[in-house]
């Protein structure tokens, strides 16, 4: 048996985890072998060395004395816990403020909302009024009814100002 | 009260019911902070610690193992973060002490038999704050404690073989960092 060997059987050998035969085999070599010798009365001197016999207490009150930590643990916890959740809010609250913006900025407004006739002729910068004024000012009578006739039909089919300014 | 009703109860934030559980265990914890410390005020702040650890990671724990190997888990790591931190100064203090030892030599050889217990004991913990924290805690768990290899394969999350193989590796730098410091000189130190 080589020594390295011989060292991790005498190692196993301190736990009990040798079968018979490795044990003779091991004893068999450190009878021949002044160095493995030697490392079993280290190893074992360490071992025991390493053993406590006297094992001091933790100081006394270990519970009345971990009691308030815990409770000043816990409200930590409960701050930490508000902080952290309102670290994440942040952010989603400025991706929500941003597609809020981009929104109003790319959607252009009044999509899908009804206008009035008046409405749409202001949005396009155009008097409403127009269609009545130039009504009163017609002075030949034919006009004035050719001009009533055209806005009652617009009205009828629903056409604007617009159509009726283009027919004039 | 059976101990996963003492666990159970202090899931749901009973405090008697950890308070039980902190009187049960707080000898093994602070055992284990200590034989890895060697420093009892610092082994006390260290179990309370892992205590406090433990009471907050309770929703976590699944029952999966006894809760004793849960908690001695936490504690290892706890300790294990120390360690490192403090991992420097014990490289320091192991300088200091390997110097210090060749120059007490006369005297103490003219010491008692106990005095040199005391002193090879000193040195061999010494040596073994200065090994890997891998080490350190592993000699600890098996050689201080006495834990089974499968309990301490529990413990630290790791195979039974694995347990094996650092055990032999840990032991074999224990000795190699101790037998320069004692076959020097003379034999005065010898073991």
């Amino acid at each position: 048996m080589k020594c390295k060997k011989a060292e991790r059987l005498l190692l196993q050998s301190f736990d009990g985890l040798l079968k018979e035969k490795e044990t003779e085999e091991l004893e068999d070599h450190i009878k021949g072998c002044f160095l493995c010798q030697e490392k079993r009365t280290q190893y074992q001197a360490i071992l025991d060395s390493l053993k406590l016999k006297d094992w001091p207490e933790p100081k006394p009150y270990f519970w009345e004395r971990l009691q308030p930590k815990l409770k000043e643990k816990q409200k930590d916890e409960v701050w930490w816990g508000w902080k952290r959740w309102s670290m994440r809010t942040i952010p989603v609250f400025l991706l929500l403020v941003l597609f809020l913006t981009a929104a109003l900025v790319f959607i252009p407004p009044g999509n899908g909302v009804e206008l009035s006739e008046s409405g749409v002729l202001l949005l396009r910068n155009l008097n409403p009024l127009e269609e009545a004024r130039m009504l009163f000012e017609e002075e030949k009578i034919e006009n004035k009814n050719m001009m009533l006739i055209f806005l009652a039909v617009e009205e009828k089919n629903g056409t604007g100002s617009i159509s009726y300014e283009k027919q004039l | 009260m059976e101990e996963k009703e003492l666990v159970r109860l202090s899931k749901e934030g009973d405090d008697e019911a950890f308070a039980a559980l902190v009187k049960k265990y707080k000898m093994k914890v602070f055992n284990l902070a200590y034989s890895l410390t060697r420093d009892a005020e610092m082994a006390d702040d260290l179990a309370q610690e892992a205590f406090i650890k433990a009471y907050f990671a309770l929703p976590k724990f699944r029952f999966r193992s006894e809760f004793g190997t849960w908690l001695y888990r936490i504690t290892v790591n706890h300790v294990r973060d120390y360690l490192r931190k403090k991992s420097r100064m014990n490289k320091m203090l192991y300088e200091g002490f390997k110097e210090n030892i060749f120059v007490q030599e006369d005297e103490w050889a003219k010491k008692e038999k106990a005095q040199i217990e005391e002193q090879r004991k000193k040195l061999v913990h010494q040596c073994l704050q200065v090994l890997p924290e891998n080490y350190q805690v592993i000699i600890t768990l098996r050689d201080i404690q006495g834990f089974s290899y499968e309990k301490i394969s529990e413990i630290l999350n790791i195979s039974p073989g694995t347990v094996d193989s650092r055990i032999h590796r840990a032991r074999k730098m224990l000795r190699k960092k101790i037998s320069p410091l004692l076959s020097q000189k003379g034999g005065s130190h010898e073991m």
